[in-house]
């Protein structure tokens, strides 16, 4: 019934401007998102080792929502509008982390714009830079590494903070960048995997 | 278990705007970014625990309050202790941290999605003068989260009868199956969430271009400008405990 009403709609304007479904949409997997994003981040917080690690196991379980999202609406703004979501949840306390994830969405939408919104690679291709928004919140590794530990001990303890100290030098920020974009390749993977298994079999993309 | 998916301020004794609903979310998650020490975060805490009860919801927010006690002594205790048995007392430590750091904002957020219903949302932001575009993505959001939730919970309990665990080990051991089996079916049934909200912002007229006309009348009263004066002070409280102490 709904998907007759779609098709309808989009016979009666073919545009490119973003309508409401597809507004619903955004918002909905970016909700879905969050949530799987937040509980792996607080689930491996605990561990300083999962917790550095956490941008590859993010874009793993994560790029499959994302691929859904933006091959659903196929137009410009998904992606972007996921990434502004993402970024006023999760890195609104570190501006350089929040301009890095609006700067990592939009390179998504870039690349889906070269695209045309069909190529299915470079839909691959998008969310390794989409991932990218999952270094943000370290980048206060990058300028600020002693506040960052100091914060820490306040929060965690000394125990916590001297363990994440030792395993973190001062390259640290290239290779969690590093583990983002790993996370992001695999993510897309699975999620081309999973599409094809699931979604695209019942119809739903 | 009672429905949560929609907000309702029916028996609130204080009914607060979506927007000043909205601020205490915002200056709540800030005040948790920015403070460390035990007293602000007990003083606003209890505030914000004391906003829930009269906005309705004055079991969750006692139980709330003795949670967040029970963390506030746990964590003192802890402190005091020095370093006794350093693996337990971290990990300890480290679980009361995080209850803490999650507690306003999750209370801030059950003030928010519990207390209002989606049309008052509607027109909050559309007094606020935002675009559609910025209000449908947020809305949908803010009414999405605890959909996810109850999904995720309907999902646990039908693998659990397929004798699917998605307990720690489970994760650990298998962790491209269990993600498959609990990502695709959650996925699924939000997508058919997603499309009936679609059909019901069809059928409302949400795509029309014209000015909305709402049922619901929001206007700021004194007692919201009450509720954002205090927490405007306690925020400056905090922040005065953050830099000024440095």
């Amino acid at each position: 019934m709904s998907k007759l009403n779609n098709e309808e709609l989009q016979t009666q304007q073919p545009d490119k401007k973003l309508r409401t479904k597809d507004l619903i949409y955004a918002g909905a997997f970016g909700a879905i998102y969050l949530v799987l994003m937040l509980i792996i981040v607080m689930g491996s917080s605990m561990i300083p080792v999962l917790y550095l690690l956490s941008p590859l196991t993010v874009g793993v379980v994560c790029g499959t929502v994302y691929m859904l999202c933006v091959v659903k609406v196929h137009k410009f703004g998904a992606a972007l509008i996921l990434g502004i979501l993402f970024a006023v949840i999760s890195t609104m306390s570190v501006l350089p982390g929040f301009i890095l994830a609006i700067c990592a969405a939009l390179a998504a939408e870039v690349v889906l714009w070269l695209g045309k919104y069909k190529s299915r690679f470079l839909y691959l291709l998008s969310f390794v830079f989409f991932n990218i928004n999952m270094t943000g919140p370290f980048l206060r590794f990058l300028y600020n590494k002693d506040a960052f530990i100091a914060d820490t001990v306040s929060y965690y303890g000394e125990e916590h903070a001297q363990a994440l100290s030792a395993i973190t030098p001062d390259w640290i920020f290239w290779g969690i960048l590093a583990c983002a974009i790993v996370g992001g390749i695999i993510g897309s993977f699975i999620a081309n995997r999973l599409i094809k298994k699931h979604f695209e079999k019942a119809g739903v993309v | 278990m009672e429905p949560m998916t929609f907000g309702s301020d029916a028996h609130a004794l204080l009914k607060l705007d979506p927007r000043t609903k909205l601020f205490l979310f915002l200056t709540c998650t800030l005040m948790t970014i920015n403070t460390f020490s035990m007293t602000p975060v007990v003083l606003y805490n209890t505030a914000l625990c004391a906003v829930l009860a009269l906005c309705g919801r004055p079991w969750t927010a006692l139980k709330a309050f003795v949670l967040l006690m029970v963390t506030v002594y746990v964590r003192v205790t802890v402190n005091a202790q020095g370093s006794v048995a350093p693996a337990t007392l971290t990990i300890v430590f480290g679980l009361a941290t995080l209850v803490l750091f999650c507690f306003p904002v999750f209370l801030s957020f059950s003030l928010l999605v519990r207390t209002t219903r989606i049309s008052q949302f509607l027109a909050g932001f559309q007094a606020m003068h935002l675009p559609v575009r910025v209000v449908i993505p947020v809305a949908v959001m803010i009414r999405f989260i605890p959909t996810v939730q109850e999904e995720w919970a309907g999902i646990r309990k039908a693998m659990a009868f397929r004798d699917i665990r998605t307990d720690i080990g489970s994760v650990v051991l298998h962790p491209m199956r269990t993600v498959e089996y609990v990502l695709i079916p959650l996925l699924f049934s939000c997508i058919a969430v997603m499309e009936e909200l679609a059909a019901a912002a069809l059928a409302r007229g949400m795509d029309a271009d014209r000015k909305r006309s709402s049922y619901e009348t929001v206007r700021m009263r004194i007692q919201d400008y009450v509720v954002i004066v205090v927490f405007c002070a306690l925020l400056v409280y905090v922040m005065m405990t953050r830099f000024g102490a440095m």
